[in-house]
């Protein structure tokens, strides 16, 4: 790693202003930011530590019926919170138990979750140069060895988004809340991800310095239930080839609101709603799960290597909508 | 901004102070093994994907390969040296002992670290909820199955069981 400074803030407001520095980058546990930094891919001279505002940022609270998760709450407490042991937000609590391992979920933090660099192993790697990261000229998956990369909604770079909470809290309409400059600003967590996935934009939308303070998820409606399902090579350590989360909202058995959810396949979360509106008034059926699931990978083109994303990442939207209405 | 400067501080480990000068972009396990002169805690993939650098925080195992050491002042750290008491080894590493659940040896501090904060929540562990807690950490020799035989023994024997392991976990069916 290339040495660096280390900045200890005591208040939200000090790292604010020592995150404005050039060359600077704020970190949450550090597990990918480390990982990066050991590479040389990321160098930044100057590292605000956030971990010491683990009292203001950290914890899942109730407040005013919907739920305020700390940008540094742990995937452990997420797995573990009472708050997250009902049906509506199953999708979630099971996204982050089934993230990586349990070392690793100790200590990763929600926002670091949902802000790690693409896992691609070119622009991953000291010795290939993508566009992406900025460090070469083309996206080196496009035509190398792509079998983990994107079948949907990708331009000029084939990498996809690696997060697992990432589909749970979209289906579940969560917004996150930033500060910068001192200014908070809440959104709808959709603007984290830029909607035009270029090679040279980052994986979010944060602005140099901006920090992600929290995330609220609304409350949710009588009757929802929510899942989250993915594919993977081995059980455990290991990052989805395709992901699925899914929000049902039941009224008798009908389905009256659905939202669905594609992760892992395309370079940032992709919300499907063509798919989810075709759910709405029907009756759970296999045959019903089978049209949802063609609609969510309609549009998708495969690279060189990944066309099982198609027939697996459709299987795993059946699951998903299975154990949904289950 | 300002040169990266060396920071002194004390670490807290196996219970003993530890004043150390190191640098900020050192990690947890590089300060362990090259300051501290703990090599118990081993150096494996460097990128949380083996759980060979496995040590406890305030009783958690995490990883000390992606942990900044300067993150872990002021906290409780625990290292497979923590394990023993003085000569005594404790009963999750003489259940390894009897059981051979070490080959080549290098998985194993990781695997006890993280076994051990696992008998101090569950005094009775199923055999999946051993597999889910050692889901982190990889063996290459053993094939892992007298490794969760080991941690089963040590738990039976922890609760004052007077348990043996089987012919068949030591010779083989
Ligand atoms: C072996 C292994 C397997 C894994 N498997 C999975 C998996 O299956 N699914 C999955 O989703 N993830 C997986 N991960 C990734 C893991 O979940 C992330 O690395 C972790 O959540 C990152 O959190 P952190 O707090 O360490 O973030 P850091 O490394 O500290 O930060 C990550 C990024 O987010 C930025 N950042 C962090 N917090 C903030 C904030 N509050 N405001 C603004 N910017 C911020 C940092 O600048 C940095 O760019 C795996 C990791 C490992 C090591
Ligand atoms: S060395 Fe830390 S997980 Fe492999
Ligand atoms: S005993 Fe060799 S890796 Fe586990």
């Amino acid at each position: 790693m290339k040495p660096f400074t280390y900045v200890m803030p005591t208040t939200l407001a000090e790292a604010g202003e020592a995150a404005k520095k050039p060359d600077t980058i704020v970190k949450g546990a550090g597990l990918d930011l480390v990982d990066r930094m050991k590479e040389r891919l990321q160098t930044p001279s100057q590292i605000v530590n956030l971990l010491p505002l683990k009292t203001e940022m950290a914890g899942i609270a109730v407040e005013n019926g919907e739920l305020r998760i700390g940008a540094l709450t742990t995937l452990t407490q997420l797995e573990q919170h009472p708050a997250l042991a009902n049906r509506a937000l199953e999708g979630l609590r099971h996204s982050a138990a089934s993230t990586a391992t349990p070392q690793v979920r100790h200590r990763a933090t929600v926002a670091g979750n949902l802000l790690q660099f693409t896992r691609c192993w070119y622009v991953r790697s000291e010795a290939h140069r993508c566009l992406h990261g900025g460090r070469g000229p083309t996206c080196l998956a496009m035509t190398g060895d792509n079998r983990y990369h994107s079948v949907l909604g990708w331009m000029d770079c084939v990498r996809v988004h690696p997060s697992n909470l990432a589909p749970p809290l979209l289906a579940l309409g969560a917004e996150y809340s930033t500060v910068l400059d001192g200014k908070v600003r809440r959104r709808k967590l959709s603007d984290l991800f830029p909607s035009e996935p270029r090679a040279q934009l980052a994986e979010h939308t944060l602005e140099h310095g901006e920090i992600v303070t929290a995330l609220h998820i609304p409350v949710q409606p009588e009757g929802a239930r929510s899942s989250y399902c993915e594919s993977r090579e081995k059980l455990s350590h290991d990052w989805a080839t395709t992901a699925c989360a899914v929000r049902l909202v039941m009224s008798g058995d009908t389905i009256a609101a659905a939202d669905v959810v594609l992760g892992a396949v395309s370079p940032v979360p992709r919300p499907r709603p063509d798919a989810a509106k075709v759910l709405v008034g029907k009756k759970p059926s296999d045959d019903l799960w089978k049209k949802v699931a063609e609609l969510a990978y309609a549009g998708a083109v495969p690279l060189s290597h990944n066309a099982y994303k198609l027939t697996v990442g459709k299987a795993i939207v059946r699951e998903a909508l299975e154990q949904a209405a289950r | 901004m300002t040169e990266p400067k060396k920071v002194l501080a004390t670490f807290q480990v196996n219970g003993e102070p530890h004043e150390v000068a190191f640098l900020p972009h050192k990690t947890l396990l590089e300060v362990l093994r090259e300051e501290m002169n703990l090599t118990g805690t081993k150096h494996g993939c460097e990128l949380g994907e083996c759980g060979a650098c496995t040590v406890q925080i305030d009783g958690k195992p995490i990883l000390s390969c992606l942990m900044l050491a300067v993150d872990a002042v002021g906290k409780d750290v625990r290292t497979v040296e923590g394990l023993a008491n003085g000569a005594e080894l404790s009963q999750l590493q003489h259940a390894f002992a009897d059981l051979g659940a070490a080959q080549c040896g290098y998985c194993t501090p990781g695997i006890l670290m993280t076994a051990d904060a696992l008998l101090a929540e569950n005094a009775s562990p199923t055999r999946d909820e051993i597999k889910q807690c050692l889901a982190g950490n990889l063996c290459r020799c053993t094939g892992s199955l007298t490794i969760f035989e080991a941690v089963e023994l040590a738990a039976a024997r922890c609760r004052g069981e007077k348990a043996e392991p089987s012919k068949e976990s030591i010779y083989g069916s």
